[in-house]
């Protein structure tokens, strides 16, 4: 089944980390809780002995419940985090959909903050300049490239990100919660863009709470429930299986 | 499988070899590193009505009162005992003690300050760190003009040795990115570390002759050997030998500075490449 050339293969990964009980945020707190002898950590497992692969084309939908662990593993998959133990195998160039717009500074004009977040996901700063052009029409902020951006209103902020972030082809796409921006116009747009992104052929992870938009979407799926996988298979079992255990 | 293999670019069992692992992460993303360098500079400049003035303004006002204040102390009639006018030593003491405790201070509160960017996309920790020492080091070129002013205007003049600036420049670039990675790793875990490192780096700025001369405590031979001993000591001496002295340091002050820097730098990012793992689980 493993054929060893798939673009995501995670094998037995585990996220261990330390919860602190207290919240030991000073030297001076961690120094009278270690003279005093008290404990103020436990082991948790974020996630706990997870495998699966993606191949090209198939759309991978995670579900579970809040606190399962669907965000880590788009982390870990994303190289955000790395696995305690376990192995992940990602080929090709990925494009993590989280939280799209972070290092983007206010202070800093349109074409300053497309290079520099660019550059941040990991593209070439030559073609990021490039790309200016396509990326402020697409994202409708053309008349405003060299003005910085903390003139922008928080839809064309979001514009502009989603402008940035999606401007690939990407051969791993991570998505947490499928995007879209902006108002009525330009959410069709960018769901549209999105849609495109998702059925271009490349392997495809998809974390959401919209079950019915997993069902149209997803072809395999992972049910998570508190970091260990419950049901792995058919995005209609799993999606199926996973709403009606409540 | 007919279809092309894409190229592995990311396997989580290749372990990272400490500082190997480091300094080819710095050469790879120097692209990124540039980016954040002029984001360093534009934010600030942008940020203030002077502009880039600011930063030349800056030192030179905390000269001015510095020199109002102890010029007759230590500077009667403007020249210091050796003949060198007080305005000008002071003025290059008051340089590299603001380009170590700000880099230092910089370079380990850069991953605390990155850590919207880092816990929603890859990029190498230890990258803003040394982005952080790069930018202390422009202010510091920055702040050469109104040095080199002085030096022209009421100093000795310039000398061919004022070419050698680069190379105290970079070990003390080294230094402060060595050091801050160590605090950077730190402050992770406990948000004090800063709060400490700002006190000690403002310490340690006043165990340096920047206003005062060594003759002054030369009567202790233990307040001697504490100045001395500092690296920071050190780059002073080349430093103000190189910019306006135009004549060669004493060899031991050379090689303090060469062996602190890469002494800190090594050690710096040996340190986090054992902690990284901890400290992005952290973040």
């Amino acid at each position: 089944m493993s054929s060893g050339s798939k673009p995501i293969e995670v094998t037995d990964v585990t996220l261990r980390y330390r919860l602190e009980k207290a919240n030991v945020g000073t030297i001076k707190e961690a120094a009278v809780r270690t003279l005093r002898r008290q404990r103020t950590t436990e082991w948790i497992n974020a996630l706990d002995g997870v495998s699966f692969d993606v191949d090209r084309g198939e759309i991978f939908a995670v579900v579970g419940p809040n606190g399962a662990g669907k965000s880590t593993l788009m982390k870990i998959i994303a190289r955000v985090l790395p696995p305690s133990t376990g192995r992940v195998i990602v080929r090709g160039q990925v494009a993590p959909m989280i939280e799209l717009g972070s290092g983007m500074n206010p202070e800093l004009t349109a074409r300053e903050n497309i290079i520099l977040y660019g550059a941040m996901l990991g593209r070439d700063p030559k073609h990021m300049r490039e790309r200016v052009d396509p990326i402020v029409e697409w994202a409708g902020v053309e008349d405003f490239v060299d003005v910085p951006t903390r003139a922008y209103s928080s839809g064309m902020m979001g514009r502009l990100a989603f402008s940035v972030a999606t401007d690939i082809e990407p051969e791993v796409l991570v998505v947490d919660e499928v995007l879209s921006v902006g108002d009525k116009a330009f959410r069709a747009k960018s769901q549209t863009r999105m849609n495109q992104l998702i059925h271009g052929g490349s392997a495809v992870v998809v974390v959401s709470h919209s079950l019915e938009m997993l069902r149209n979407l997803a072809t395999r799926a992972m049910w998570l429930d508190r970091g260990r996988v419950k049901m792995l298979g058919s995005a209609d079992d799993v999606l199926s299986g996973y709403q009606t255990s409540g | 499988m007919t279809a092309a293999q894409s190229t592995v670019r990311y396997d989580s069992d290749i372990r990272r070899r400490p500082l190997v692992t480091e300094f080819q992460n710095f050469w790879r993303y120097r692209g990124l590193i540039k980016l954040l360098v002029v984001r360093d500079l534009t934010v600030r400049y942008k940020r203030s009505v002077l502009g880039v003035w600011w930063t030349i303004l800056n030192p030179v006002l905390t000269i001015a009162v510095l020199w109002i204040v102890f010029s007759n102390f230590f500077g009667r009639g403007g020249q210091l005992d050796f003949g060198e006018p007080y305005v000008v030593y002071l003025t290059a003491g008051i340089l590299i003690a603001t380009y170590f405790s700000q880099g230092v201070i910089a370079a380990g509160s850069a991953i605390v300050n990155s850590r919207g960017v880092l816990i929603k996309m890859y990029i190498p920790p230890e990258i803003f760190s040394l982005a952080a020492g790069v930018a202390a080091a422009a202010h510091f070129c920055l702040s050469l003009i109104p040095l080199f002013l002085l030096v022209i205007l009421v100093g000795p003049g310039l000398t061919w040795t004022a070419l050698l600036i680069p190379i105290p420049l970079v070990f003390m670039l080294m230094l402060v990115t060595g050091i801050g990675l160590l605090i950077a790793s730190a402050a992770v875990f406990f948000r004090d570390v800063l709060d400490i490192t700002r006190v000690l780096t403002q310490l340690l700025n006043y165990l340096i002759p920047t206003f005062w001369t060594v003759d002054f405590i030369a009567a202790s031979p233990k307040a001697l050997a504490l100045v001395k001993t500092n690296p920071v000591f050190s780059y002073l001496v080349v430093f103000r030998t190189w910019a306006y002295g135009g004549e060669m340091p004493p060899t031991w002050n050379i090689v303090m500075m060469v062996a602190s820097g890469v002494v800190a730098l090594a050690l710096g990012v040996y340190v986090f490449s054992r902690n990284w793992r901890r400290v992005v689980v952290r973040l």
